[in-house]
């Protein structure tokens, strides 16, 4: 009796101060009497292995830490998190088995995949069997009706992207804007988003069809042509983690000495060891591990994303709010969500979690109203971001539109 | 303009560096080392490893990741290709083993050396102007050692004893064989010399640029495209290709839309092909 | 190339090694009964399965075509290429002017052939490593292509939530149902039904005097065409084959997938096309049926090694080359040596 109540109470906490708190007033009192496994489908090799590896493994790590902390409650159990990861190749076929891999292995949520063609392959998994995923992709059609599996869990690159024009604007006196990309359907789809949307601020954009193909190792060529229209701005749209630093100092090579920026997550620290001093000031959108604004929740996390992993990638700190608000979610929506996802999505609509990534604390919630007319993203913070000496210092943090 | 020839002329001659270690294998093997651009990013990271995680001199570095990528050619010679190409009727499947090493060496570096990329801290600072274009001095270091890497290559083929058994090599296994030259030490040698160039090259660009684990392909295709142009499995070619696809990447950046660029470059290559099917430089064969 | 071009087999010898007809036909019909009735009989449940099954032999199904143009002794690393073409024809034909799937089938097929063959007459000059390198070129042209022109083909946003397959009817007759949402089976018969008349084909083309052609051809072109022989058109022709192949089924990939992106066939795809042929043995033209059921079934059995799936798949394709360099099939078929050129 005492055991059950302790749970109940433990059940009742964790729904108002989210699986962190929760999970430390279980304690030891609660033990895990099931499995609840949890999928992770993404490009874990080959050039982008860094995108789903690191999915994999933030997911791997948060798991961890439920499990250390003896599960987590839904309902009156308990459950162990089980993180099934399966490396799509970042191709559509193998993205489309994956997700029917995870689904015959009875799995009902998944993060991932990382980009459109694998999103959209697994769509038509997701869809038919009922699977709730959240791709890390911006493809609009797979967050908007007829469409309802799918949760963008982070903030999309045409939502951050005039967020920043316009700080730049106002900050930095930013009046001629210039964008280059990598030629793939994913970053380019990125540019002419941002640049759309440069445009609609009033910003002069003078070069947005300059890209450079994958694998480019010197940016002179298509940096000296951009350098040449005079922009007081260079967007790095949608670049590959493994291309911003030599970009960044390719560029201040050439001479360019306005501010630079990209929408997408990146290790400062990474960045900083190839661009050295260059990169300093470059902005990007990030994750909630700076410093300045992070919990001790958060640093937690790192020294255990650390310990599992060898070497913290910042990126991390943006992956673990999907799994995150997907367990918050399922114990909110109550054990019916883990056979019949339908009780998930009624739940999306009026949930709100708590962020125990941030200092301050904060709401953690379902938004994309405005955007796919349906709560089908999650609230992630807008943390803009400028590096220093190989660490982030934020500039501020702006909210996503509901 | 100034500054897109200067362009040119750095991105010819890491190229043309790039693609004398394919041509040397492809010459004396006959076989197209798809694992090129993994042991050129294998190079990279073993300056990386030397130079900043071990904290020793970058060129130290640089001498190891020709030895090391050396001797794993060597290994790959001796344990793969050899007994592979004894055995098979059809010579492509090398081709397929160099494909299966590329995937391995890739998806064994991702365990090994993690998904971020790497630099080195700069050889040089400092940038010097010419007629208004912009030439770092660390690119300046970095193409008068590959300038040099080049002629000391050409004049080892060219002039030494193993240089001109190679070259006998490239042309005729056999005759080279009755000539009283030991064929499995030389072929072993010949290939751990191409893939010692590839791990050179890649440890002497991270200087410049960076690295990461799956940087391999792109540079492999690159390769081709430049052997292609000058030639398979002639020296002068590979440089000459360099220079080429180099000079047509700068300026067409400089002159095209981006996103045309290379699909131009392509279609170049591909007409090029038809209407000389052995590059500039090469001979017939086949 | 070099050492291979022992001594050309076009003598053409008389008494033709045709072992009767009947083995490949009944080793046709057991793999039509394992594929038809057991699979799903065993695994109809299991969408994971069956959809590694149905990917088996809609890629086995392209890869017949990189087979074909092994056999006239060229290796095509465009396959990936003219799949692409082949999944934007059926792509833009299905979403912007509503054709029905079954007719965008074949059409794509005759598209990529007809693209094929135009771009396959001068370039079939080239033999070796050369032929190899340019068609890897063409590969990335396409891809390029499919980005550099959105009006056409919506560049980088691609093309999504394509319809499924609506009902085949002839005079009223319903041949083939519509497909419904989250079906399996249906795409699994297709592909399936793609991959055995693919490989009665390609058995019919071989084992006819075309196919002796085609082997002359690979073994020696001058000699080829000394005897008589147009060596342009055949080759052509074998190459046009090929796309057709690669067309067909990237129209199935593109249906079955409901999308398309610039990304969806590349380099990768066309050497895995190639691997698979490799794997199962070049001389048999079941060989890329076993080599993509071999790759792909391990591929997913090793999955239990999580971080380490790529690097043991790809040791262990190393190994399988190591110790049957000329494929699986070369050394189940111990009985003599692989099938020479037979008539002409």
């Amino acid at each position: 009796m005492i055991l059950r109540q302790q749970r109940q109470s433990a059940l009742r906490r964790a729904l108002i101060l989210g699986a962190a708190a929760g999970a430390l007033a279980f304690g030891t009192s609660a033990y895990a009497e099931e499995t609840l496994k949890i999928g992770a489908l993404g490009v874990m090799s080959g050039p982008f292995a860094g995108w789903g590896g690191v999915m994999c493994q933030t997911f791997k790590s948060r798991a961890g830490m439920w499990n250390d902390d003896g599960g987590v409650a839904i309902g009156d159990k308990t459950y162990k998190v089980e993180v099934v990861c399966v490396d799509d190749k970042g191709d559509p076929k193998g993205a489309q088995t994956g997700a029917e891999k995870l689904v015959s292995e009875g799995v009902k949520y998944i993060q991932g995949p990382n980009t459109d063609s694998t999103a959209e392959s697994a769509k038509t998994v997701m869809e038919a069997n009922g699977t709730i995923n959240m791709p890390y992709a911006f493809s609009k059609s797979l967050y908007k009706a007829p469409a309802s599996q799918s949760i963008l869990g982070m903030v999309a690159s045409y939502q951050v992207g005039p967020v920043i024009y316009k700080w730049l604007m106002e900050n930095k006196g930013v009046k001629k804007i210039a964008f280059v990309s990598e030629n793939n359907a994913d970053p380019i789809k990125q540019r002419d988003e941002g640049s759309a949307g440069a445009k609609a601020l009033g910003l002069e954009v003078v070069s947005d069809q300059e890209t450079y193909e994958s694998g480019t190792t010197d940016f002179f060529p298509i940096l000296t042509k951009v350098i040449g229209t005079a922009p007081d701005h260079i967007v790095l749209s949608g670049v590959s983690p493994s291309d911003v630093g030599p970009l960044i100092k390719a560029a201040r090579e050439l001479g360019f000495t306005g501010t630079m920026s990209t929408e997408t997550g990146q290790d400062p620290k990474a960045i900083y060891e190839v661009a050295g001093d260059a990169s300093n000031g470059f902005i990007a959108a990030g994750g909630a591990s700076t410093e300045a604004i992070r919990s001790d929740f958060m640093v937690k996390f790192i020294e255990r994303y650390t310990k599992d992993w060898g070497e913290w990638n910042d990126v991390a700190g943006l992956y673990v709010y999907g799994p995150e608000i997907m367990i918050q979610t399922l114990q909110s929506a109550g054990p019916k969500a883990l056979e019949d996802t339908e009780v998930f999505k009624a739940a999306l609509t009026g949930f709100v979690g708590k962020n125990p990534f941030l200092k301050d604390g904060g709401e953690l919630k379902y938004v994309g109203r405005t955007d796919y007319g349906q709560a089908r993203q999650v609230s992630v913070p807008i943390v803009v971001q400028a590096v220093e000496n190989g660490e982030y210092k934020p500039l501020f943090v702006g909210k996503l539109p509901d | 303009m100034t500054q897109v020839m200067l362009n040119a002329l750095v991105v010819g001659t890491t190229y043309a560096l790039i693609a004398l270690g394919i041509t040397i294998i492809f010459s004396i093997m006959k076989v197209v080392n798809f694992a090129h651009g993994q042991l050129y990013m294998i190079g990279g990271f073993v300056v990386y490893y030397f130079n900043v995680v071990f904290g020793l001199p970058f060129w130290f570095g640089l001498v190891m990741s020709f030895l090391i990528v050396g001797l794993l050619g060597v290994a790959m010679e001796l344990f793969l290709f050899r007994p592979v190409m004894l055995r098979v009727k059809r010579e492509e499947v090398t081709m397929l083993l160099a494909m299966g090493t590329a995937v391995f060496l890739e998806s064994l570096a991702l365990l090994v050396f993690g998904e971020k990329q790497r630099g080195v801290p700069p050889i040089a600072t400092g940038i010097v102007e010419l007629f208004g274009a912009r030439l770092p001095t660390g690119r300046i270091v970095v193409i008068v050692v590959a300038a040099m890497l080049i002629a000391a290559l050409m004049a080892f083929i060219g002039y030494t004893k193993t240089g001109r058994a190679l070259r006998a090599m490239a042309q005729d296994r056999e005759a080279t064989a009755l000539q009283g030259v030991n064929l499995k030490w030389l072929s072993a040698m010949g290939f751990g010399l191409g893939t010692g160039l590839a791990g050179l090259s890649g440890g002497l660009l991270v200087a410049i640029f960076a690295v990461h684990t799956g940087a391999g392909t792109a540079i492999s295709i690159k390769a081709f495209l430049m052997i292609m142009i000058g030639g398979a499995g002639v020296l002068s070619g590979a440089i000459l290709g360099g220079f080429v696809l180099g000079f047509l990447e700068s300026v067409g950046y400089a002159l095209l839309p981006g996103s045309l660029t290379f699909l131009i470059i392509f279609l170049i290559v591909i007409c090029f092909l038809i209407v000389r099917p052995n590059g500039i430089m090469g001979k017939p064969w086949g | 190339m070099q050492k291979t071009i022992s001594m050309p087999n076009v003598n053409l010898p008389q008494s033709v090694q045709r072992s009767s007809a009947l083995k490949p036909i009944g080793l046709g019909l057991l793999i039509a009964a394992a594929y038809f009735i057991a699979i799903p009989l065993v695994f109809g449940a299991n969408g994971y399965l069956l959809n590694v099954f149905t990917t088996m032999a809609a890629v086995s199904f392209i890869s017949f075509g990189v087979w074909l143009t092994f056999a006239i002794g060229r290796i095509n690393l465009a396959q990936a290429g003219f799949a692409l073409i082949g999944a934007y024809v059926t792509a833009i034909l299905v979403s912007r002017l509503g054709v029905s799937f079954w007719i965008c089938l074949p059409l794509s097929g005759a598209v990529a052939a007809l693209l094929g063959g135009l771009i396959g007459w001068p370039v079939l000059r080239l033999k070796g490593v050369y032929f190899a390198m340019i068609t890897l070129c063409i590969t990335e042209a396409c891809r390029l292509t499919a980005l550099s022109f959105p009006a056409l083909t919506r560049g980088a946003q691609g093309i999504v939530d394509l319809p499924l397959p609506g009902e085949l009817s002839l005079f009223g007759l319903t041949i083939i149902p519509a497909f419904e949402k989250g079906a399996r089976l249906p795409f699994f018969y297709l592909a399936g039904t793609l991959m055995l008349l693919g490989l009665g084909f390609m058995w019919l083309l071989d084992t006819s005097r075309v196919g002796a052609v085609f082997r002359s051809l690979r073994q020696n072109e001058d000699l080829a065409s000394s005897l008589g022989i147009n060596v342009a058109k055949y080759r052509v022709v074998a190459f046009m084959v090929s796309c057709f192949y690669a067309g067909v089924g990237g129209a199935f990939f593109a249906t079955l997938q409901q999308n398309v992106y610039p990304t969806t066939f590349q380099v990768l795809d066309s050497v895995y096309f190639m691997v698979y042929c490799f794997v199962g043995g070049l001389e048999f033209v079941i060989g890329p049926l076993v080599g993509a059921l071999v790759m792909m079934i391990s591929f997913e059995l090793l999955h239990e090694f999580q971080r380490y799936q790529t690097v043991i798949f790809s040791g262990l394709m190393i190994l399988c080359i190591l110790l049957m360099p000329n494929g699986i099939l070369s050394v189940v078929n111990r009985s003599g040596k692989p099938e020479e050129a037979t008539n002409a």
